[in-house]
């Protein structure tokens, strides 16, 4: 699958985009993170070491001592024993326990008192009231009593914040994606939008009116390169395609006037001569040179008609008129062959086309058509108009085509069988015009033909309409 | 009658001067056009044929050059080119006729013999030997029976009969009797001919009709 220029531009700047944001999210998320924990690890630090000045060794286990007079004094310790226990470093014995702490389920066996008083760094705990960060500090009494002290403060508040935080991210990424993607595709056309203007000035450009160009803003821009560019290739094609012209020119003039000496000299001894064996020879050369004459016209006129110096005039051309004309004239050439030749008409099919060359166009068809049935066959004509197209069918009943001479069957000097041709005037050529005049016509033309049932060419053309 | 011919090419030039002599005209020959002018204005000439592409002036202008002088002299256009929009250029540019090369001697000599004939009234009644046609009524006998003739046959035997005891190609036949191009690609010519052939001749004596090898049918009744 291939994207336009426009939706590839659009792609890339929004997926940049998309990493750009998934990127500053994740950072800004891990950041926060780190800067929370390392401020409730002080925060805990400073709880822990406050707390050791307000423990009292009066024997038994430790006791908290403080003014509760003193505002300050009471909301530290209030916080600094919310969580917190404290062991007997010999026996692991628990001396105190916060109410807070008790639900936790957090009592400490002996080995574990043991292996705590080693590790000073805090450590996180979950409980099913949510992470817990504690402290473990040794203590001791005046007396020499050894403690451990475990102080904790609640991570929940932490937790919760930061989840808000990543959902909040969660949301505004995708979030901000659609809108990077919807800017990347609006931004996107306004900057090809000249590109654009220059294909479409482009597109009005075709061999026969190759001395346009495209319109330069005298600005030294990429666009205004590949106007220039683009202006520079239409110079050097005008110019060979002139050369051209004037070649295939010269060469009918060159071909034709020796073979209109050949004929005049033979056409004069034709009437010289009483002989009838040197009649029939000289007349078979005349009919030879008729055809090399007809074969140089077709094969010019193709050549011409590529090369754009053919001017179609396009008029309302009544192509059930011009069917039922030409199949009213041609019918006794058909009768005198035993082909049964008809036309089918609705009541009025009007194409947008050249008058003349729509004629050659049929008659070429019917010429075909005729030249592969056989005697007894048919040969009909069917025109219809459908929507906003003029469609003409001419079908025979014939030896028809395999699929594989189908596909050449448009081709200059194809032929399916040469020796069943080889004595008529085809050559091969009529069917490339054909194809040829559907293609000025914005038309299109298409074959169904199967060997031994018959063809049928079906010619859509534009329908004329007022507007046209 | 007198012809003058302005073609640069030789063995052109030779045959079209030895064919129209064999017919019984006069025939001056010029291989370029820079005296044609003067030529057509001091020689009083019936008719010219005059070649499109001449070195030095182009047969465009040597015919405005004949025009500016003989306004009214016929001129047959010969060119090396074929093709609906270029002979429709060079009837535009004031020639009577237009032919492309290579041509039949018997087809210029007819073009000729119509733009000679120009202005004398048509004859309403035609006769070649016992075959007779009536314009304004529209009927054919032959021997005194009444043929029925197809709208397409009728015309065809009128341009074989306006044009007896001359050889007609098919180009000349389907330009004045059919109103299609049809060039080479059917042999609508022929098929009529056949059918004329067998209303007009078949169980007479006399056969009228003839094909003449190379150029086309006659209408006669002196076998050739």
């Amino acid at each position: 699958m291939t994207l336009t220029l426009r939706a590839r531009l659009a792609v890339i700047a929004t997926v940049v985009s998309g990493l750009l944001i998934a990127g500053l999210s994740i950072v800004s998320y891990n950041v926060l993170a780190r800067w929370l924990d390392e401020d409730v690890t002080a925060r805990l630090t400073e709880l822990t070491d406050g707390l050791h000045g307000y423990l009292r060794f009066t024997g038994g286990a430790p006791t908290v001592e403080y003014n509760a007079n003193d505002t300050d004094q009471a909301s530290f310790v209030h916080e600094a024993t919310r969580y917190y226990q404290i062991y007997d470093s010999e026996t692991g014995d628990l001396l105190v326990q916060s109410p807070d702490m008790a639900p936790l389920g957090l009592s400490l066996t002996k080995g574990e008192v043991a292996l705590l008083l080693a590790s000073t760094l805090p450590a996180d705990i979950t409980t099913p009231y949510g992470r817990l960060r504690v402290i473990n500090s040794p203590l001791a009494s005046p007396g020499g009593q050894a403690y451990l002290l475990q102080v904790g403060v609640s991570l929940r508040s932490l937790d919760a914040s930061l989840g808000r935080y990543r959902d909040l991210l969660l949301l505004l990424t995708p979030l901000s994606l659609v809108l990077a993607g919807a800017a990347s595709w609006w931004l996107s056309r306004f900057a090809l939008e000249p590109l654009t203007r220059v294909a479409v000035a482009a597109r009005g450009i075709d061999v026969s009116t190759l001395e346009r160009r495209l319109p330069t803003r005298g600005v030294s821009d990429e666009l205004e390169a590949v106007t220039r560019a683009f202006n520079d290739t239409l110079g050097r094609l005008e110019q060979s395609i002139g050369e051209m012209r004037q070649f295939s020119t010269a060469l009918a003039h060159e071909l034709r006037t020796p073979l209109a000496a050949l004929r005049g000299e033979i056409e004069l001894a034709l009437r010289a001569t009483r002989d009838g064996g040197l009649q029939r020879s000289l007349g078979s050369q005349i009919e030879d040179i008729d055809r090399l004459t007809r074969l140089i016209d077709h094969v010019l006129t193709l050549a011409r008609a590529e090369s754009g110096q053919i001017p179609l005039t396009f008029t309302a051309v009544d192509l059930g008129e011009l069917a039922a004309s030409l199949v009213d004239q041609l019918e006794p050439v058909a009768h005198a062959r035993s082909i049964d030749m008809q036309c089918e008409r609705t009541a009025s099919v009007v194409a947008r086309g050249d008058a003349g060359w729509l004629e050659r166009l049929l008659l070429n068809l019917l010429d075909n058509a005729m030249k592969f049935t056989p005697e007894g066959g048919r040969v009909v004509v069917r025109v219809c108009r459908t929507a906003d197209r003029a469609r003409v069918d001419v079908a025979d009943t014939g030896i028809g085509m395999a699929p594989d001479v189908v596909a050449h069957v448009f081709e200059r000097f194809y032929q399916a069988d040469p020796s069943r041709s080889a004595g008529s005037d085809g050559a091969g050529l009529g069917l490339s015009l054909v194809k040829w005049i559907v293609d000025r016509h914005h038309g299109s033309i298409v074959v169904d033909s199967r060997p031994d049932h018959g063809s049928t060419f079906t010619v859509t053309l534009p329908a004329f309409t007022d507007q046209s | 009658m007198r012809i003058l011919v302005i073609e640069d090419d030789g063995k052109v030039a030779s045959f079209i001067q030895t064919g129209l002599e064999q017919e019984g005209y006069a025939v001056d020959v010029l291989h370029h056009g820079n005296t044609a002018g003067e030529q057509a204005r001091v020689v009083d000439y019936d008719a010219v044929v005059l070649d499109l592409m001449l070195p030095g002036r182009s047969g465009f202008q040597v015919l405005r050059d004949i025009r500016s002088r003989k306004p009214s002299l016929p001129v047959i256009m010969l060119t090396a080119k074929n093709s609906l929009d270029e002979r429709v250029a060079g009837l535009d540019a004031g020639a009577d006729d237009y032919m492309a090369k290579p041509f039949a001697l018997a087809e210029l000599s007819a073009r000729l013999r119509a733009l000679l004939r120009r202005g004398t009234p048509r004859e309403s009644v035609l006769r070649v030997a016992d075959l007779e046609m009536d314009t304004i009524r529209r009927t054919v006998r032959r021997a005194g029976t009444t043929i029925d003739l197809k709208p397409k046959e009728y015309s065809l035997l009128e341009f074989l009969m306006r044009n007896s005891d001359r050889p007609l190609t098919r180009s000349l036949i389907i330009e004045h009797v059919w109103d299609i191009h049809f060039d080479s690609i059917s042999n609508v010519v022929e098929v009529h001919i056949n059918s004329l052939r067998n209303k007009i001749d078949r169980g007479f004596p006399i056969q009228l009709i003839h094909t003449v090898r190379g150029v086309g049918y006659m209408l006669t009744d002196s076998a050739p």
